[in-house]
């Protein structure tokens, strides 16, 4: 039976890090390629191992998809591509291209300086795996090669995350990747047509949470941040720079608004140049389906938000400042942190995940007294604030992608096992499908039941419904004859005589003769009589007919008496007929 | 096609107005009516049925309800599914069995209790002989070794039976039939059935006696359904009457028959089924109770500023976060159909409402000087 291998690659049971590979009609896809950040040694890569024990990964691999920047699903693509070896097409989306080789930079940079690593990938080697980078537009089928193909759909999640439809032959597999089911202000919901995969293959990281709304988390960040103006202090939110960024500036416009509020809100420049650039490639990215109010807006017509100069870090009062880099390791951030982190009436308000080695990382983890360059000791007093607002799909995410995509097999990678066993009944309940949570290294095989089309001809088809009975019903399939000619990619189902002819061939039938010894004293006219008399009793229902050339039909088959020569009272009886479908067999009793 | 984006949705009243307070909300998978019980510190058992299937879960509250306010570092906000099982019929009435890591439910079909095992699958079910009743049973359990179980859905059919046998130890002796709209344990041994028209029945199940029938408040509408809740407290055992068109009324339970205090409770009367209403006092907090069932939102009010004349009674505060939640479905209005105070932290309550969503939230009392 055909069918399709999935395994998750990495060792043990961590999450934070993906990398699957998918065996679909004899391709090989390598469905992100994410770096644990828990880990320093080379335990933060996927055991590639798995693909090949030595050598390079181009001739085991057909293609490698990129779902979105994040570094848990790009970071070890430079060490993959590079440094143990594949050359092969790495597809992607536009913005996901333009934004990953600055995210693996800004990460190799922390590694290597701040950390002082060294089995890690270089400037270079980024430059050169983003060359093999082949970009994707949404809802485009894009040809690998002859056989597979691929499409990517909106995932919301990040800007540029996507969703793959990988297809090969009659089967097919989707990836999430990560992505939103509830839409956000600046990202859509993801969103997949009724494309019925054999499998859909989701993260489910999240899959025994129940996520708090983003309102409550909203309402969280406008209370933090009113609780520092009102007292006086000075807030700074460090950001990466287009998305969040924006989604929080018009929620404390708004904010600003409504309430009445004085205290200035800047944004620093780095930002601006950045997220002009982002926005650029955004619009391309979202033109598409996402709603003009959006678009039309310019990023920076605030009303309260002012553009940001380093002189003002230094003014009394409340403010609130967005500077970039976002875990607050270098540049303008880092700068108006150190300037704020001796008051206690200030916060710092940290909306993501920091890497390890960075500052926003061990204030996170509660560290007060940081050592910076020169020796000089920096204390901690201000209040430290943490604000996911990263959508991940949970539970009711998964099940409501499944309702869209209607796939005939699910399979859920990077989930906690023991705890996802009432997801796993939920999802076969309500679906009816097959829920499969392969462990990592541990390979899922899912069968499937490609469906092959086959043309038929007009002469057959009339020629079975001229049969009569039932019209076909997909629940109680009826069996019918015909000839299956497979020619050049065509599959074609006719009548026998017409293949006959196709192939020109003459119809042979074959005739099947048997005797049968009778005792009987009568003549053999006589004897044939009685033949005809019994079988006409026992053989009720068919047709059975005494010819005047002195034979009995049974049907098709020819019966005819002899007598044998030694013996007058022996008879013979001669049996001859086509075989057709039905068996038949000779009824005769001693008499 | 795809979701577009908006942007619109800008933040409402209810957003910048009451950030004070805290508040988690999540919807759940697809539910329609959800139950709750808080059934240890950390953890609430809700339970919702929607046309295809019914299910209950056990939920760890999110971390940051217990956290410091002064830490706020990377506490979680979210709720984490420990434990989920599927039921056949819908679960309208759900109680912790203390002492035990078991659930009662009742469908509201049938007087039949489910018993379940947190943690494990449905360990059966036991039941009663007695005539369907449409609102179903209410259930009462208190901390006993072994563990015992009250219910009963008319007080003619009031009972205490032992979990694991179905041994019945105890039937209440009423006079009449009617529906319960409560069912109370005040002491170890000690409880109050309350029926929807208004009288209570105290009885105490170590002795055979008839029990103590206290009437309907005075000048009660005989169409209004009243609804019941006594609190435990040090020194007086208080019992607050909630009717179907927003008059309470509160008595001691050591003299029933006398109100000491009333009051006219602005909720925005409705035509009220027997179990939309909850009226609960707080646990941890002196003279507050909390309303919910008439509307969209959950109130608390003071009932210390109740007087024995009747007057209106303004609430001290009350919780719109379900209104906003989610786009009315239909132009359905939200119901909020159940709530539960936190047992230890005196100022947390949670709410379910019909569109599914389940908050957990900390109010503040904004009339008072300082929080």
């Amino acid at each position: 039976m055909p069918e399709i291998k999935v395994t998750p690659l990495g060792a043990g049971q961590d999450v934070g890090r993906s990398c699957i590979l998918v065996s679909i009609g004899g391709k090989n896809i390598m469905l992100d390629c994410g770096m644990h950040m828990g880990y320093n040694d080379d335990r933060r890569f996927p055991d590639f191992s798995y693909i090949t024990q030595n050598g390079r990964l181009t001739e085991f691999l057909d293609c490698v998809i990129i779902s979105h920047f994040h570094l848990d699903h790009c970071g070890a693509l430079p060490f993959m591509s590079e440094m143990v070896g594949y050359d092969g097409p790495i597809y992607m989306t536009h913005p996901t291209k333009a934004i990953c080789p600055i995210l693996l930079e800004d990460f190799r940079k922390i590694t290597v300086d701040k950390k002082g690593e060294t089995n890690f990938f270089t400037s270079q080697m980024i430059k050169d795996c983003m060359k093999k980078v082949v970009p994707l537009n949404l809802h485009q089928t894009v040809q690998v090669d002859d056989e597979l193909e691929i499409k990517a759909y909106y995932a919301g999640h990040v800007l540029g995350a996507a969703m793959v439809h990988i297809k090969v032959g009659s089967e097919s597999v989707v990836y999430t990747g990560d992505y939103n089911m509830t839409p956000d202000r600046h990202l859509g919901a993801a969103w997949i047509d009724k494309c019925r995969p054999d499998i859909l293959i989701s993260e489910s990281t999240y899959a025994t949470t129940i996520r708090d709304s983003k309102r409550c988390r909203e309402r969280d960040f406008l209370k933090k941040v009113h609780e520092s103006i009102e007292r006086g202090g000075k807030v700074l939110i460090p950001v990466f720079a287009l998305g969040r960024a924006q989604e929080l500036c018009i929620l404390l416009e708004t904010f600003w608004e409504r309430m009445n509020l004085k205290a200035p809100i800047y944004f620093s420049t780095g930002l601006t140049e950045k997220a002009n650039h982002y926005y650029k490639l955004f619009i391309t990215w979202t033109n598409q389906k996402i709603r003009k109010t959006f678009v039309q807006r310019n990023m920076f017509e605030f009303k309260h938000i002012k553009p940001f100069d380093r002189s003002y870090a230094d003014n009394p009062g409340p403010m609130v400042v967005f500077a970039t880099p976002g875990m607050l390791h270098a540049g303008q951030s880092l700068q108006i942190f150190k300037k704020w982190a001796g008051n206690e009436k200030n916060m710092v308000i940290m909306p993501g995940y920091c890497v390890q080695g960075t500052i926003g990382h061990k204030i996170l983890n509660g560290q007060r007294k940081l050592e910076m360059e020169g020796r000089a000791t920096l204390d901690v007093k201000l209040q430290v604030e943490y604000m996911s607002f990263s959508a991940h799909a949970d539970a009711k995410g998964i099940m409501q992608l499944i309702r869209m995509a209607e796939p005939r097999n699910m399979l859920l990678v990077h989930g906690e096992g023991a705890k996802m066993v009432f997801l796993k009944g939920k999802i076969e309940q309500e679906f009816s499908i097959d829920c499969y949570m392969p462990a990592n290294g541990e390979t899922a095989t899912v069968t499937t039941n490609p469906s092959v089309p086959v043309d038929i001809s007009l002469n057959l088809l009339k020629r079975e419904m001229a049969l009569g009975g039932p019209l076909p019903d997909p629940k109680k399939p009826r069996t019918m004859h015909g000839t299956l000619i497979m020619k050049e990619n065509s599959l074609k189902l006719v009548s026998s005589e017409q293949a006959l002819k196709e192939l020109g061939l003459n119809e042979h039938q074959l005739r099947f003769t048997c005797r049968v010894q009778l005792q009987d004293p009568h003549s053999d006219t006589d004897t044939l009589h009685r033949v005809y008399t019994h079988l006409k009793s026992v053989l009720k229902g068919y047709t059975i007919q005494h010819l005047p050339d002195g034979t009995v039909m049974v049907e098709s088959i020819v019966i005819k008496v002899s007598s044998s020569a030694e013996d007058p009272n022996t008879k013979v009886l001669l049996l001859s007929g086509v075989i057709r479908t039905r068996t038949w067999g000779v009824f005769f009793q001693p008499c | 096609g795809p979701n577009p984006i908006y942007i619109t949705d800008m933040l409402t009243p209810w957003d910048i107005v009451n950030i004070e307070y805290l508040c988690f909300h999540f919807l759940t998978f697809v539910c329609l009516f959800v139950c709750l019980f808080v059934c240890v510190f950390t953890a609430v058992c809700v339970a919702g049925y929607a046309p295809s299937h019914n299910e209950i879960l056990e939920l760890r509250l999110p971390l940051k309800l217990f956290a410091d306010e002064n830490k706020g570092l990377c506490a979680e906000r979210d709720f984490k599914v420990a434990h989920g099982g599927f039921t056949d019929g819908p679960v309208r009435c759900l109680k912790h069995v203390p002492g035990t890591r078991c659930v009662v439910t009742n469908d509201g079909r049938s007087s039949d209790l489910q018993l379940w095992d947190l943690g494990g699958d449905d360990s059966g079910t036991f039941h009663q002989e007695s005539e369907r009743v449409e609102s179903g049973s209410r259930i009462a359990a208190r901390l006993s070794s072994p563990p015992r179980v009250l219910h009963g859905a008319r007080s003619s059919d009031v009972r205490l039976s032992e979990l694991t046998s179905g041994r019945t130890l105890y039937t209440l002796e009423a006079d009449s039939a009617d529906p319960l709209t409560s069912l109370q344990f005040v002491s170890d041994s000690v409880f109050l059935a309350g029926c929807c028209n208004g009288s209570v029945y105290v009885a105490d199940t170590r002795t055979p006696d008839a029990p103590q029938l206290s009437p309907p408040p005075a000048s009660s509408a005989s169409s209004a359904l009243w609804w019941t809740d006594a609190s435990e407290g040090l020194s007086t055992c208080r019992l607050v009457r909630l009717s179907s068109s927003g008059r309470a009324v509160m008595s001691d339970l050591r003299k029933l028959g006398g109100a000491v205090s009333q009051a006219q409770l602005e909720v925005q009367s409705r035509r009220c089924d027997l179990g939309d209403v909850t009226v609960s006092w707080a646990p941890a907090l002196d003279d507050c109770v909390a309303v919910s069932g008439f509307s969209g939102v959950v109130q608390i009010f003071d009932t210390s500023l109740w007087r024995s004349e009747l007057q209106e009674a303004r609430p001290l505060f009350v919780h719109r976060g379900h209104t906003v939640s989610s786009p009315p479905e239909d132009g359905v209005p939200v119901l909020v159909t159940h709530h539960v105070w936190h047992p230890e932290l005196p100022r947390t309550l949670l709410s379910a409402a019909s569109d599914g969503s389940v908050h957990v939230w900390d109010w503040v009392n904004q009339s008072a000087a300082s929080s």
